[in-house]
């Protein structure tokens, strides 16, 4: 648990939005030490997913045409969508659908490691804290795979460790009004 | 304890705030995203603090089920009360709300009904000691 409590996210760093009409993308990147092959496996595999992502899957997303439960974590009710995987070829390109969000990930050599980006859809009022949400969950994941899990930070736990910092700072590199949450009323508890 | 949240389901949350906002006149009070889940919850601009309004997303089969009967029944998802239904319905009206009962005094009240566009019926109520 002490690399829990040592862990810290960094600044507001490696990630984009663009606007495509009234749709609205965030891309991030993140530069990862490890294979290809092993960032492939935690984004496929329910059990390491449940070490990082902000939902639990039923299935492996490995495989093209696969249909997978995805179940999202610390949400005061869990939402429950089902996920297509729309393509899946190892270890370079993942897409699949979470909910309304179209989910693809990209998985480049790079120095020995590997240049994971994301692009999903979302909504401009929440793409500061989908950005800030995905830092921590990076960091987390990055920490799996180097074999020192520290466990996932989702929904209310990442409130604990510098979320709202990371929301505000993301918020001001997209050039969007500083977020108003939590609401001054949910800070107390 | 205190009853600070009720919640109506909708078929749409953009939809459903545009209509709780633009037409019936409350303001968003907080909106949250992890994902799929959106916690969306509108309160009225005469009580900003007072008790929140849930449109919770009705992507659950058994509560859209019984929507849709509690609807076809007639039956209001949620009550708002005010002190001036007259003008509360000619105002929403003329927003293009749809009413399905104009203000209709009843025993103790006049309640008008109203469809909200997301699968519900909405009350508003006035009661009859607030009358002038």
């Amino acid at each position: 648990m002490t690399d829990l409590e040592q862990y810290a996210p960094g600044p507001a760093n490696g990630a984009q939005i663009r606007k495509d009409g009234e749709k609205w993308t965030l891309i991030l990147v993140r530069e990862l030490r490890h294979s290809r092959e092993k960032v492939w496996q935690a984004l496929t595999d329910p059990a390491q997913l449940r070490e990082w992502a902000p939902f639990d899957a039923d299935g492996n997303l490995g495989t093209t045409g696969t249909k997978v439960k995805l179940t999202t974590v610390r949400t005061p009710v869990p939402n429950v969508s089902e996920a297509k995987v729309a393509l899946a070829v190892a270890p370079e390109v993942l897409e699949y659908n979470w909910g309304d969000h179209n989910m693809r990930w990209e998985l480049e050599p790079f120095g020995g490691g590997t240049r994971l980006t994301l692009w999903t859809n979302i909504g401009r009022r929440f793409i500061a804290m989908g950005a800030a949400g995905w830092h921590i969950c990076f960091d987390v994941l990055e920490r799996l795979i180097a074999g020192e899990p520290i466990g996932r930070i989702v929904g209310p736990e990442a409130m604990k460790f510098g979320w709202q910092r990371l929301h505000a700072e993301y918020a001001k590199q997209f050039g969007m009004e500083t977020p108003d949450w939590p609401p001054q009323a949910a800070q107390k508890s | 304890m205190k009853i600070k949240v009720t919640s109506v389901y909708v078929d749409d949350q953009d939809k459903a705030l545009r209509f709780y906002t633009e037409v019936l006149g409350f303001a968003k009070k907080t909106d949250f995203s992890q994902g799929p889940y959106r916690w969306l919850t509108v309160a009225s601009p005469e009580e900003p603090d007072g008790t929140e309004l849930q449109l919770a997303l009705n992507n659950n089969p058994a509560a859209k089920a019984y929507q849709q009967a509690i609807f076809q029944q007639g039956q209001p998802a949620a009550m708002f009360f005010t002190d001036n239904i007259k003008g509360d319905h000619e105002r929403i009206k003329a927003r293009g709300a749809e009413f399905t009962m104009p203000p209709t005094d009843v025993t103790g009240s006049t309640i008008a009904m109203l469809k909200d566009t997301c699968g519900n019926l909405i009350q508003l109520t006035q009661l009859a000691r607030y009358s002038h």
